[in-house]
This record gives structure tokens, C-alpha cells and sequence, in this order.
């Protein structure tokens, strides 16, 4: 595999250069927490972080876009879509586990029924990340096909060797990127340096989740009465599937007020208490252990089922910002103590 | 849609059946005359208003809201103007203390028999909304 | 604080035991080393999960609005106070609750002590007498907990429980200062400085509900912004309709809210969302002599009125 190296100095002036043809997004500092905004200079850019509270997958799937502007006229309806994107974007300094997770998201949206919103996005969209020498507590990465190091969903993947990262070229888009950067290969010493800081990280996540034969158990097990022990304290708050990077689930609403207004796609949740609340006033999933329930299945067991894959990229945002400590990793252990199909 | 030049306030009335409205109604058959910028909603009683109609409408294009009720011992539902008052007094503090411009939230007392006060009630608020200008904040579309 | 720890388990075990409650709601160890997690133990043998310490900061009485079973609560001073309130809005009656109170030295805020490590990641958190020890993979700092205490528990006046059956604890001293310092300071800066605060202060909500679900005095069976007939509230996060959310559900809790501070604290993005609460609590005092959770014969201040209320603030022209 083809890699460079760059001093880490260097970096902000390679955004300035990538700026000039990217609207490039990267981690912020917001004094509290991070987040991945635009940037106008490279020198905006932190990347001494662990990972952001927010996911990036608001630039594939924002919080909220508009899908079409109306406005009627006696017996005629004038629609005005958005423009696209205008310029190429980048994605400087996600996490891998971050990556993966818009892999994920492809799957839902530019598989059999592509999202022309999603896809506009995503076709303009090179993903730079940069590995996780020190992964968190509450990381489970490996447990879920990634790694700290993992390249799936990068064009470039930066790793941290001290003063320097090593780029590892994953993609074409990633060896288009730096040209005409000057950058310089990298040698074999640092090679073995970067594949020292790998092994060092994937060794830290050894202890893991449990998720070997996990579909099997959720699946036998839906009915088991674990379901309310585990769930009892689960406030339905939206914030796991808001701050995790594969929820996609949205709701479409048109705002408007006589004749003028907007149909807009928005982020929904499954622990709302509307989520599957039918017209007729039945609700399949009344409580939040049907709810809370549900997720479950969804990333780790129907996830699987319709994509060959879990719904989950091991991030750790659930474990850390859940207002109660709900920890899907106590879940998962719990489900995976139970008994599967003999 | 701002016309800039020619920019009249549009201010919300919410007026309850059996007092102010009947005192707006005053008002038009006694001939007197007042500004003619805001629109009427008539509810059953002023403690029908839910604080929200009052954030609504200010999300949604008017640059002020003004609640008449019964005079308090007068209300049609005996107690219904002092739970306005009390929710109103909040509300008004609460926006206020937000930042909202003081004078956009009003509540006054005007009976069935107060044709000429509902006339001066309109006209203080409308004056007060004018000269504070078009409703930026809260509004989902600001001019 | 393994003294108040040891009298919670006694206690719980006694009316386990004795069969007076169902169950014992309380906290116990949570997955990572500064946090705690809501428990509900109901067999006698499980009492050793539950703890008392600095990290207990859930507002337990979240989860007694729709109970049927006679149960126990682990209450400190601002979950009593909520609980009073549940009481008088008829959302659990008196005797079905036995209530265990904890007066409450204050609640650290694991975020902003989490902060002071850039980087490095808190591996072991021990609490010995107001200090907290703290060991990463390669450094470790000891700290005064009372420097990392919540804003909520730091203006806190009614730290001991106001209401309780049985007591966990020795009662502590209560402060005698003004706590509304912080909205005074914040009414006399100029509108458009208040205005320009608080949109940037919202503007981080992303609309998740934590706030929300984190209250016990929320409890509707549909919040007002989750209808769609009618549609009250946008629900995107576009800055007119994030407000009205926030502006509303303060005046939804207008007299009764208690100031706990949960609502902060399940915020994911850290919005000041106390700001606006803290006013009308301020104003409820002010305007009608009533703060929340302190008495059950006191009526709520919007279920009730004065003929002589205050009307400075009307049109009289």
C-alpha cells in the first residue's frame, strides 16, 4: 500500500491547499466538546481529540434538509428542489469507526433504492481519517468488524507516530488528493512504527463485546422477560440514536403556512413515543423496552439480515452521553448470556 | 417579504367572547376609530389561552400579540381572567427576560361596556409595536 | 461515602424483608468509573448493588409517575422536592412510596472533571473525604469535589429532604444565600444581549429530548411537541422553533419545577438549559410567594389565584 508521511505541522497548511478545492469539514474545538464543522483555514482543525460528540453523519444525512420548496397557485403547484452540493467535500480527521459508519449508511441509501439527496452528497465526499492510537474504555470497535486502524469508508488514513503521521493511500480518490502535495513517501522504519501503534491499539480492545453468536440469541430471545429488567431505566430520550453514527431513521414533515412552504426530512428516533404510533391509536411499541428493544435487534440482528453486517461501528457515543448509563455493552453481555437455538 | 417602505405592524388580539370582544364590538358601532392592524381571535375566556398560541404567533409573522379579558370579579367563568392573568405574567417575564423586546406581549382588562378603552388599549399597543419595529426574533421568517 | 451506603442497604433490606415495599429504587455502580446508574432492586439479596456517593445524580423520581406497587425511593434533597410536587399533581399518592432520604452534599459533574484531563481518559475514580482520586493510563490527580460540583447543587438551598420516611443520613446545614444571584445579574444586561445568549446557547440543542425525559415533572402522555394534529411546534432544530421548545416546556414548568438540575445534566450537548427555569422559579417566588417541592398543602401557583394579584405589568391606559 502506497503511504506518505507528514509532519504534523504540515497539516494545517495541506487543509489550506485542500480548501482552495474542497469545502472541507474537520474538528472543531467548541471549548466543551467537538464537532465536525466547515473550516476556512487549516489552522481550525483540532485533531487532538478522541472523537466528537456529534457523528459526521449529518453531512450525509443532515439534521435536518429540505427536500422541496412549493407553492401553489389556483391549479397549479411551482416545486423548487435545493441546489446541490457545489464543490467537492472532505472530511478531515474522522475517526474509523466514524469511516465504517458511512458504509453503513450507503447500504440503507444508495443500495436498491438510492436516495438522490443522500447520494448527491456522497458522490462529492472524500473521507480522510485518522486512526485511534489510544482507543477509549468504552470503545468496541473490534467487537463489530472495524478497528482503530480500520480503512473501510477512507480514501486516506492518517496514523499517528509522535511528531508525524504516517498517510496510508486506501483509495484512488485518496492518491488524487495529494498530488502535487509534495509529500514525501514514507520509509520502512516508519512503516514499522505505525504498524507498532496498531497493534498496541487493537491489543487495548481485546476485552471487547460479546457479539459471537449474538444474532442468534437476540433472535430466540425477543420474548424473555430480561427485556424489562434491562430496560427499566431507560428514560426514551432520543440521544443514543441522535449521537449514533448509523441511525438514520427520519421522519418527513411539510412546514408551510397557506399557499408557500417547505417538505423537509428530519432526524427521528425509534425511542420516540410516536415512533410506530399508528393512526388508529395502536402502538406496537408502547413502552420503552419495546423500543429500547427494537434498536437492539435492528443494528445486531435485522441489520444482518438485510445487509450482511451489524448496524453498529463500536464508537462508544451511546455508552458515554446516555443521560443514565444505559450501556449497550451490558445489554449485549446479558443477551449473549441467555440461551440460543439448540 | 418585507415591504420595508410601507411596513404596518400586524398584531394579534386575542379578546375574550363576553367582555372584549363585545367591547372591540363597542368600539366599531360607536364609530371610533383605531388603528386597524390587528386581527381578531375570539376565544371563549382569556384563561383559555394557552401561552403557546401567543409563541406561535410570533413564530408566525406578527409583530405582536395583545390578550384582552373581563375585569377581574367579572369574568364570564368566574375564575378564568386570574389564571390568565397569572400564566401572562409569567409568559410576559419569560419572554422578556429572553431578550424579547418589551411591548410585543400585552395583556389589558376591557369590559363589554369599554368601546372607548378598547380603542386606547389598541392604539397605546399598536404605537408600542410600531416604533419597535418588525418581529425579527422568534420569527420563523424574518423580514 | 460508605456510611450513607451502608445505612441505604440496611434500610433496604429491612423493607424488602419486612415486605413493605416491592422494590427499592436506587443507584448503584454504572459502567464507567465516574458514573452512576439508576437500580431497582426487589429481591432482599441484591441490596449490595446499591451505593450512595457524589456520582448518584439522576433525579430518581422520574420513575415513580406510574407505579402500582408499593416501593422504596433513594431520595436526595431535589428528588424529594420533586416528589412532593408528583404528589400534589396526583401522579402517586403519598403512602404508596416509602421514601429514604439522603441529605445531599451536592452531585460532582463527571463531565467537567472528565474535562480537566485533555486526552487522557479517567481509568479509576476513588472518592475519600470531599477529595477525588483519579487515575489514567499515565497520570493521576486528586481533586476537591466540592470544585466540580453541578451549577444546580451549588446554589441548592433545600439539600436535606423536605419530605422522607426514613433518613439515610445526618442532616446537613442548608446555605443562606441568595440563589438567584444569576438571573438578577443576567435581567440587567440589555435585551438584545439576553436575545443574542440564549440563541447561542440553543443553537447546540440538537433536539434529542433528553431535557425532557430526564425531568419527573414531565410526564404528559404526549408531549406537546411530539403532536402533529395540530403541528404546535417545528421539529427541526432551525432556531425559531428550538426557542419555542424551550420557552414552552419552562413555562410548562412554571411552578413546578424544582430546580434539580437533571435536565442539564442529560443534556448531550451541554446547553444552559436552567437559564430559562430558573427565571420563572425566581418570578413564582416573587410574584406569588411559592417555591416548588417544599410543601404538600401548598397549592401550585397556576392552579390557584389571588384576586389582589400582581397586574403592574398590564395595558391601562
Amino acid at each position: 500500500m502506497e503511504a506518505k508521511i507528514i509532519n504534523k505541522q504540515e497539516i494545517a497548511s495541506l487543509l489550506d491547499r485542500l480548501i482552495r478545492g474542497y469545502e472541507v469539514f474537520a474538528p472543531v474545538n467548541k471549548g466543551d466538546r467537538i464537532c465536525f464543522e466547515r473550516i476556512n483555514s487549516g489552522s481550525e482543525a483540532f485533531l487532538d481529540y478522541q472523537n466528537s460528540r456529534i457523528p459526521p453523519k449529518g453531512l450525509l444525512l443532515p439534521q435536518w434538509e429540505v427536500l422541496f420548496s412549493y407553492h401553489t397557485t389556483p391549479g397549479a403547484v411551482e416545486m423548487e428542489e435545493p441546489p446541490p452540493p457545489e464543490r467537492q467535500r472532505l472530511v478531515f480527521g474522522i475517526r474509523p469507526c466514524d469511516a465504517r459508519s458511512f458504509t453503513l449508511l450507503d447500504k440503507v441509501f444508495n443500495g436498491e433504492c438510492p436516495d438522490p439527496y443522500y447520494v448527491s452528497r456522497r458522490q462529492g465526499t472524500v473521507v480522510v481519517s485518522l486512526g485511534c492510537p489510544k482507543p477509549r474504555a468504552t470503545c468496541f470497535c473490534t467487537s463489530v468488524n472495524g478497528g482503530p486502524f480500520s480503512t473501510g469508508g477512507s480514501d486516506l488514513l492518517l496514523v499517528d507516530i509522535g511528531d508525524e503521521y504516517v498517510i496510508q493511500v486506501i483509495s484512488d480518490e485518496g492518491a488524487r488528493l495529494l498530488e502535487g502535495s509534495g509529500l514525501e513517501d514514507t520509509d520502512e522504519n516508519k512503516l514499522a512504527l505505525a504498524a507498532g501503534a496498531v497493534r498496541v491499539a487493537e491489543a487495548s480492545l481485546e476485552a471487547g463485546v460479546a457479539t459471537e453468536g449474538l444474532k442468534e440469541k437476540l433472535d430466540h430471545n425477543f420474548n424473555d422477560p430480561i427485556w424489562q429488567q434491562l430496560t427499566e431505566k431507560c428514560l426514551g430520550c432520543g440521544v443514543c440514536t441522535y449521537l449514533c453514527p448509523t441511525c438514520h431513521c427520519f421522519d418527513i414533515v411539510d412546514e408551510g403556512a397557506g399557499s408557500d412552504g417547505d417538505r423537509i426530512r428530519l432526524w427521528d428516533s425509534c425511542q420516540f413515543p410516536l415512533f410506530t404510533l399508528q393512526a388508529s391509536g395502536v402502538n406496537p411499541r408502547p413502552t420503552v423496552r419495546e423500543r429500547y428493544r427494537q434498536r437492539i435487534m435492528h443494528k445486531f440482528s435485522h441489520f444482518i439480515d438485510n445487509y450482511g453486517e451489524f448496524g453498529c461501528v463500536g464508537c462508544g457515543r451511546c455508552v458515554t452521553e446516555c443521560p443514565v448509563n444505559l450501556d449497550i455493552r451490558q445489554v449485549l453481555f446479558a443477551i449473549s448470556q441467555l440461551e440460543g437455538v439448540r | 417579504m418585507a415591504e420595508t417602505e410601507n411596513w404596518e405592524p400586524k398584531i394579534v388580539a386575542f379578546l375574550c367572547n363576553w367582555c372584549s370582544y363585545a367591547g372591540a364590538d363597542l368600539a366599531g358601532t360607536s364609530r371610533i376609530q383605531y388603528p386597524p392592524n390587528i386581527r381578531v381571535i375570539r376565544v371563549p375566556c382569556s384563561g383559555r389561552i394557552n401561552p403557546f398560541f401567543i409563541i406561535a404567533s410570533l413564530q408566525h409573522g406578527v409583530d405582536g400579540v395583545v390578550v384582552c379579558g373581563c375585569h377581574p370579579g367579572e369574568c364570564h367563568y368566574l375564575t378564568g381572567n386570574y389564571s390568565a392573568r397569572r400564566k401572562f405574567a409569567l409568559l410576559k417575564d419569560l419572554l422578556e427576560y429572553a431578550g424579547l423586546e418589551e411591548g410585543r406581549v400585552q395583556f389589558s382588562w376591557v369590559s363589554a361596556s369599554e368601546g372607548a378603552r378598547f380603542a386606547r388599549v389598541i392604539s397605546e399597543v399598536t404605537k408600542k409595536v410600531a416604533a419597535l419595529g418588525p418581529l425579527e426574533k422568534l420569527s420563523k421568517t424574518p423580514h | 461515602m460508605p456510611e450513607l451506603t451502608s445505612k441505604i442497604r440496611e434500610i433496604a433490606r429491612n423493607l424488602l424483608e419486612e415486605g413493605r415495599v416491592e422494590m427499592v429504587i436506587g443507584f448503584e455502580r454504572g459502567t464507567m468509573p465516574l458514573r452512576r446508574t439508576p437500580c431497582f432492586v426487589r429481591q432482599k439479596g441484591e441490596v449490595g448493588r446499591l451505593i450512595w456517593d457524589s456520582f448518584c445524580e439522576n433525579n430518581l423520581a422520574k420513575y415513580l409517575v406510574g407505579r402500582a406497587e408499593p416501593l422504596a425511593i433513594v431520595a436526595k434533597g431535589c428528588d424529594a422536592r420533586s416528589i412532593v410536587e408528583l404528589i400534589k399533581e396526583n401522579q402517586l399518592r403519598r403512602e404508596q412510596v416509602i421514601i429514604i432520604g439522603v441529605p445531599c452534599q451536592g452531585m460532582v459533574d463527571w463531565r467537567g472533571v472528565e474535562a480537566g484531563f485533555e486526552g487522557g481518559e479517567v481509568r479509576e475514580a476513588e472518592e475519600k473525604d470531599g477529595k477525588l482520586i483519579l487515575k489514567g493510563a499515565d497520570f493521576e490527580k486528586t481533586l476537591d469535589r466540592d470544585d466540580f460540583l453541578y451549577p444546580s447543587c451549588q446554589t441548592c438551598t433545600h439539600r436535606n429532604p423536605v419530605i422522607y420516611d426514613l433518613l439515610a443520613g445526618e442532616l446537613v446545614s442548608e446555605r443562606e444565600a441568595d440563589p438567584y444571584q444569576d438571573v438578577a445579574e443576567f435581567e440587567s444586561r440589555s435585551g438584545e444581549e439576553r436575545w443574542g445568549c440564549f440563541t447561542l446557547e440553543f443553537s447546540k440543542c440538537i433536539r434529542c429530548y433528553a431535557c425532557r425525559n430526564a425531568c419527573p415533572l414531565c410526564y404528559c402522555q404526549e408531549c406537546f411537541v411530539d403532536s402533529t394534529h395540530p403541528q404546535w411546534v417545528g421539529k427541526t432544530t432551525n432556531d425559531s422553533d428550538t426557542m419555542a421548545f424551550h420557552l414552552t416546556r419552562a413555562f410548562h414548568l412554571a411552578g413546578r419545577c424544582v430546580d434539580c438540575g437533571a435536565c442539564e445534566r442529560a443534556c448531550p450537548v451541554g446547553v444552559d438549559i436552567r437559564k430559562l427555569n430558573r427565571k420563572l422559579v425566581k418570578d413564582v417566588k416573587e410574584r406569588f410567594g411559592y417555591e416548588a417541592g417544599l410543601s404538600l398543602e401548598q397549592v401550585a401557583p397556576l392552579a390557584t389565584f389571588k384576586p389582589d394579584d400582581p397586574e403592574e405589568f398590564m395595558v391601562n391606559p
